[in-house]
């Protein structure tokens, strides 16, 4: 199990948390969802695994390429 | 000498140049569940169908004759779904499949061949780059330069499987191939890691330097990462059967699959009304598409467009869609270099082109420009306004600014909007905020006027009622209106050839 980085491809606000820590995830589904370009954004998990941080709260801003969680996958 | 002698001469030298490299590094690959150059031109091609040519060229180094079985390259000419093509399959076992002056003048042959007769030229790269010895010296490098030709026009089809580490002359093939697939475990890269420590003293990772999600993710030189050789040889298959054999050719037919078009009205349980929430396109796409015909292409590169391959009554149709699951569908750098080679891709053999727009604009800002973000938009519109093919054009829900232009507005043979369509320059609330420079925390009445106001003639009727759409539509009804609409743009008149203006364009954006 490699530990992965889940990034935000855009810039935003942070909208909802969609995942919880030890929660299992599938490829592509939603872990965050951001505001952004007046619209809510998905940031979603690379690969199949499970959620092991949450790194990131609500309303907060997020940069293109920022980490917003991690996971095993 | 009899005939007996003649003909047991003639076997040992077949047997010999089939059997390739040492039997050691043969029985690696067998262990490991990797297939090789023969194994792999058998599953690519239908049973019994290959006819192989160049079988007994060898090195022409004096004293490599007999390492160097075929010259590490399997050629010949086979068929796929009962259709000729032209194949080439590197040998890795034979000296790694190095690029020398024999082995490199099989795969020239095989590719003007291919290009001369108008069959597709598939190529299974695992190559360990130039040869050493061959080609040092002044005559070597020389030769090279003189006899070897690197430049191609999209006459027929290409399609490059990337099985293995693959350096120089199995890098460069995939560089220009129409559709490039790559085993997880592959490497491309122009060369070795082992040349690179030597050239610059940097210590690299293959996969960190050109594995498959490198060139699937980050440069897109790759349209497919599969487990296996097997998918990746399947995947070629697939990918031609959307193909015609040629750039004079129309794609071939298939029958329609039982049920297609049958889900058409979940399109609206899909699809949110409020354009602030977003979807996934592919499930739209499945739903508008024959049943299970969608091919994407770069699936994992500028993910918020979607370019794919599908069939709708049987036509194969290029679809270029806005995904907004991804960045909410704008497009950026990869996603336009994405649309710009897909499109020279669908002109170049005559597929017609289908635009799903459902764009908030072009993703700004600096990262953007520094990556040429506006040449980049350019070369998009040149393509699409260059395409001689149908195209046909869907405004989903948003179309905003000059992504609405680069996503067929105006320049469409058919362009429809659904009845949630929503066109402007850009967002009704990035208008009030610009122009009024109103804070609506602060005040919200009077900035909730202002995108009120900036809201009024954006729709699909303001559109159409201008003879700026040709329609508005139901969205249940879209793959009805496409099929139509395949049909009344099909270019009769050049038996539906389109003229090919990006047949020479490059295949690296």
């Amino acid at each position: 199990m490699a530990e992965i980085e889940i990034k935000s491809e855009i810039a935003g606000k942070v909208w909802l948390i969609e995942a919880e820590v030890g929660q299992a995830v599938e490829e592509e589904d939603a872990v965050i969802i951001l505001e952004s370009m007046k619209m809510e954004i998905p940031v979603v998990a690379p690969v199949s695994g499970k959620i092991t941080e949450i790194l990131v709260e609500k309303d907060e801003a997020v940069a293109e390429g920022q980490t917003v969680a991690r996971m095993e996958g | 000498m009899g005939w007996k002698d003649h003909i047991q001469e003639h076997e040992r030298r077949i047997a010999k140049a089939r059997a390739m490299g040492s039997p050691k590094r043969l029985a690696e690959r067998a262990e490991a569940g990797i297939l090789n150059a023969r194994q792999r031109i058998e599953a690519l091609l239908d049973p019994d169908s290959f006819h192989e040519t160049g079988l007994f060229a060898v090195s022409r180094r004096p004293g490599m004759e007999d390492k160097s079985p075929a010259d590490g390259v399997v050629d010949g000419y086979g068929r796929i779904d009962g259709r000729e093509v032209v194949v080439c399959a590197q040998d890795f076992t034979t000296l790694g499949s190095s690029s020398a002056i024999n082995n490199s003048n099989k795969s020239m042959k095989m590719w003007r061949t291919a290009e001369k007769n108008g069959v597709p030229f598939v190529y299974l790269s695992e190559c360990s780059g130039a040869r050493i010895p061959d080609i040092m010296g002044a005559v070597g490098m020389g030769s090279v330069g003189e006899g070897f030709i690197f430049s191609r026009r999209r006459l027929v089809p290409w399609a490059d499987a990337v099985l293995g580490m693959s350096f120089g002359g199995g890098t460069w093939v995939a560089s220009v191939s129409d559709f490039v697939v790559m085993r997880k475990g592959a490497v491309m890269a122009v060369t070795s890691p082992r040349v690179n420590t030597v050239a610059i003293s940097e210590q690299i990772d293959p996969e960190e330097m050109g594995g498959w999600r490198v060139q699937t993710e980050i440069t897109g030189k790759a349209d497919l990462a599969v487990d296996s050789d097997e998918e990746a040889l399947q995947a070629i298959r697939d990918y031609l059967s959307y193909l015609p054999s040629n750039c004079e050719e129309l794609p071939p037919l298939a029958d329609v699959p039982a049920g297609s078009g049958d889900d058409a009205n979940r399109i609206l349980d899909l699809v949110p009304e409020e354009r602030r929430r977003t979807y996934d396109v592919r499930k739209v796409i499945n739903l508008i598409v024959d049943r299970d015909s969608m091919f994407p292409i770069k699936e994992r590169f500028g993910r918020s467009l979607v370019t794919c391959f599908a069939r709708i009554q049987g036509r194969t149709v290029g679809i270029i869609a806005n995904n907004p699951m991804f960045k909410g569908g704008a497009l950026d750098v990869d996603s336009c270099d994405k649309a710009t080679s897909f499109i020279a891709s669908c002109d170049s053999f005559n597929v017609p082109i289908i635009f799903l727009a459902d764009v908030p604009g072009f993703l700004i800002g600096v990262e953007g420009e520094h990556k040429k973000v506006p040449g980049k938009i350019m070369n998009f519109m040149q393509a699409l306004e260059l395409a001689t093919v149908p195209v046909l054009s869907v405004v989903m829900r948003k179309s905003y600014g000059q992504a609405y232009i680069n996503m067929g507005g105006g320049r469409s043979s058919e362009m429809a909007c659904w009845f949630t369509a929503d066109i402007s320059f850009v967002d009704p609330a990035v208008a009030a905020s610009i122009v009024t420079g109103l804070d609506p925390k602060a005040e919200p009445e009077r900035f909730a006027a202002a995108v009120d106001e900036y809201s009024l003639g954006c729709s699909p009727y303001d559109l159409a009622g201008q003879y700026l759409a040709h329609d508005v539509i139901d969205p249940r009804d879209t793959r009805q209106w496409l099929a139509r609409m395949l049909e009344a743009h099909q270019p009769r008149r050049t038996g539906g050839l389109g003229a090919h203006h990006m047949q020479s364009w490059p295949f690296t954006y």
